[in-house]
């Protein structure tokens, strides 16, 4: 029998960046990988640990309390070497609210202090004294959706979420709770377009923020579990590194569509 | 102010007449009229107020410490009502003269998290019972460092001879004693025994809030409960006066413990099941002293005690045994969890809604440890409003989901479960708060009495 194929996800400060239901999104990847015979080594990565480039083909970065996004802040400067190595050289990222707007270039708080990210999206993000709290619902960047629709099966059928009759694979559906507002910088290219809620800051329209295999969004919800197209999207693009192209088994994904139309219809 | 409180009567009236809810409306409507109603009506009548506030646990609470003291005091008490500063109001206004009089001695108010500041700035405080704090429906309060900062601004403004009473296990109310001038009783458990199945534990505070040095824990209970110092300052927890020291929890959801009062040792066995009622019971016990009840006569009322609305509520439903336990944050669920994965054969009925007095974010239930329920299910009966993010939460937790068992309907979730159960079987439902409001509708439909009236 072949050696079944492993993927390492690295969860980073899992102790910490744990107050959003994050955690749903690893119990989605494990669960997953899990029904296709896929090993997981999962590593929680937290204050003083040590990152070295390349051990890691996923990456996970949730959301926290104020008070530890800004513990965590400071520890990231030093992991943030490694961690931006192993995007250069491949490794896929999904990273939310705290997590992704640590992984941008600053954060200017409301009075005005700054505090430093690690640049790995060209973006920003400054504090606002209204928190934006929103079921919402984007509709995922064009350049991202062919491959979505090549890496993801499904043995149940889905349909259309939206009255536009646009697959419901096009789309991400979470809840998202912050009072940062995110902007894109010149060329950086967003995870999609918002539908309903507001999304980096409300004003352009704008969710997220891509480089290379690395994503920043604020959808909790949790996100992966019902958007199981997004999880075998990111399984997929983590394997490519060491794999390459895997065709992932179809999973019966009912309920989780049912999940993820019903949340939808919560839109008012 | 005298138009103020007839405007509310009126309300009152009409509502009784309709028959329906709405027992914030007197006072949302009084308050518009006259802002300072409550302050007025306070300070003219010389009420012994105590408040309690947290996260969990604050109805059971004040139910108990109601029941206590109404043996030796005429008691007026927000029980079937809203806990924000309306809900006060309306409970004064039904109950006050026109000129706003009222014939009490004392007052129980329970108080919201969110609502404890503006409450404090109208009611005089004798006092202050604070439970604990966890992250609750973060698009409603925030996270805990919010509501801590309002409370420390309670705590700080508090009459130098009021009584403050704290949880020393929970860090975050154990700190506030630091800011008042007011008279300090801490409660707490002094055991290393919990007899309840583990599930992965979530703790909404790892940092010292005087520091931000990681607390260390010596014994840890619930969430980040426990016994802990912090590993950079002189931060800890206090040592309780009044303490339990030993705990079991009996096969019929009652509750043995022995707990120590000061020097005094008392036992009391109580009909509520779980780790949270144990710090109900003592907040209420240590209130209770606090104002001068005596020990004897508080633990008898406190055995005698059934619980609150959907806080572990028994009842019977054509010979079928229901039990339900209402569900709101991690914490609390976690701790139902832990109660109820003690059986082998669990029916269950869950609830889920996100209606703003739910949160509207369910995400909190991919915090919440369900897998310590696989393999224990028999039946399975999933509803609400995101019914299937419950059920996609539970199909991850390695549990079995049959979809025909997902409704949309509550009534029809409630007949497919009930319909499994054989007779004197129990069925075990775990509404969300606006779902608990739902299903005693359908069970006053049944003939089942209601609980407003309790």
């Amino acid at each position: 029998m072949a050696k079944p194929m492993t993927l390492n996800i690295c969860h980073l400060y899992p102790n910490l960046m744990d107050t959003y239901g994050d955690r749903g999104n690893i119990t989605a990847l494990q669960y997953r990988c899990k029904q296709r015979n896929i090993e997981v080594i999962y590593s929680p990565l937290t204050i003083n640990d040590k990152l070295s480039t390349n051990n890691y083909d996923l990456f996970f970065f949730g959301g926290g309390q104020d008070r530890a996004q800004e513990i965590v802040g400071k520890d990231l400067l030093s992991k943030s070497k490694a961690l931006k190595e192993s995007i250069e050289n491949g490794a896929t990222l999904l990273s939310i609210c705290g997590g992704y707007q640590l992984l941008q270039k600053y954060f200017k708080t409301i009075e005005d202090k700054t505090i430093k990210g690690i640049g790995l999206f060209n973006a920003y993000t400054k504090g606002s004294d209204t928190r934006i709290m929103n079921n919402l619902l984007i509709e995922i960047n064009p350049k991202l959706l062919s491959d979505i629709k090549k890496t993801y099966q499904s043995t149940t059928n889905y349909e259309p979420a939206l009255p536009a009759g646009r697959p419901s694979t096009n789309y991400l559906i979470g809840f998202e709770n912050h009072s940062g507002k995110t902007y894109l910088e010149e060329g950086t290219m967003p995870l999609g377009t918002v539908i309903k809620g507001s999304g980096n800051n409300g004003e352009d329209k704008l969710e997220g923020a891509v480089y290379k295999n690395a994503f920043g969004c604020y959808l909790h919800g949790s996100l992966l579990p019902k958007n199981p197209h997004f999880a075998d999207f990111l399984i997929s693009k983590a394997f490519q590194r060491r794999y390459g192209i895997v065709k992932l088994a179809p999973l019966n994904d009912s309920i989780e569509w049912q999940a993820h139309k019903s949340a939808i219809a919560r839109i008012s | 102010m005298v138009l103020a409180v007839m405007v509310g009567k009126i309300i009152a009236l009409l509502i009784k007449f309709k028959g329906t809810g709405g027992t914030a409306a007197p006072g949302l409507y009084a308050l518009k009229i006259d802002p300072n109603l409550v302050k007025k009506i306070s300070e003219k009548n010389n009420l012994k107020s105590i408040v309690v506030s947290g996260t969990n646990g604050k109805t059971t609470t004040s139910r108990i410490l109601y029941d206590i003291i109404s043996k030796k005091y005429k008691v007026i008490h927000n029980r079937q009502g809203s806990n924000l500063l309306r809900g006060i109001a309306s409970t004064m206004i039904t109950n006050a003269s026109v000129s706003g009089k009222l014939n009490y001695d004392c007052a129980v108010w329970e108080s919201d998290e969110a609502a404890l500041l503006p409450i404090s700035q109208n009611i005089d405080i004798d006092v202050l019972v604070l439970l604990n704090l966890f992250r609750d429906q973060l698009d409603r309060y925030g996270e805990i460092d919010t509501t801590r900062k309002k409370w420390q601004e309670v705590v700080k403004n508090l009459k130098p001879d009021a009584s403050l009473i704290l949880n020393a296990d929970d860090p975050s109310v154990n700190y506030l004693s630091k800011f008042t001038k007011s008279k300090k009783i801490f409660f707490g458990l002094s055991t290393t025994k919990i007899d309840l199945p583990q599930v992965e534990n979530v703790a909404d505070v790892k940092f010292c809030p005087n520091c931000n040095g990681k607390l260390i824990y010596e014994d840890l209970y619930s969430a980040h409960l426990g016994t802990y110092k912090c590993s950079k300052c002189s931060f800890k927890r206090e040592n309780p006066q009044v303490s339990v020291n030993s705990v079991t929890f009996n096969q019929d959801y009652s509750t043995s413990i022995k707990a120590k009062i000061k020097k005094e040792s008392v036992s009391i066995h109580y009909q509520l099941p779980g780790l949270f009622n144990v710090y109900n019971v003592m907040a209420a016990l240590t209130s209770a002293i606090s104002i001068g009840i005596d020990t004897k006569s508080a633990t008898t009322d406190i055995s005698k005690f059934t619980a609150a609305f959907g806080r572990y509520q028994q009842i019977k439903l054509n010979n079928k045994n229901i039990l339900i336990f209402l569900i709101k944050n991690p914490a609390g669920a976690n701790e139902v969890i832990r109660t109820i994965a003690a059986n082998q054969r669990i029916n269950l009925l869950l609830i889920l809604n996100d209606h703003i007095a739910d949160g509207r974010d369910v995400s909190w239930i991919w915090d919440t440890n369900w897998e310590a329920l696989a393999g224990k299910i028999s039946n399975l009966d999933i509803a609400g409003t995101r019914a299937w993010d419950m059920a996609l939460r539970l199909k991850y937790s390695g549990i079995q989901i049959n979809q025909k068992n997902v409704h949309e309907d509550l009534n029809t979730a409630i007949s497919s479960a009930t319909a499994k159960l054989a007779t004197d079987d129990t069925l075990y439902i775990l509404p969300t708060y606006t779902a608990l409001i739902g299903l005693q509708t359908y069970l006053k439909s049944k003939g089942v009495a209601s609980w407003q009236n309790q």
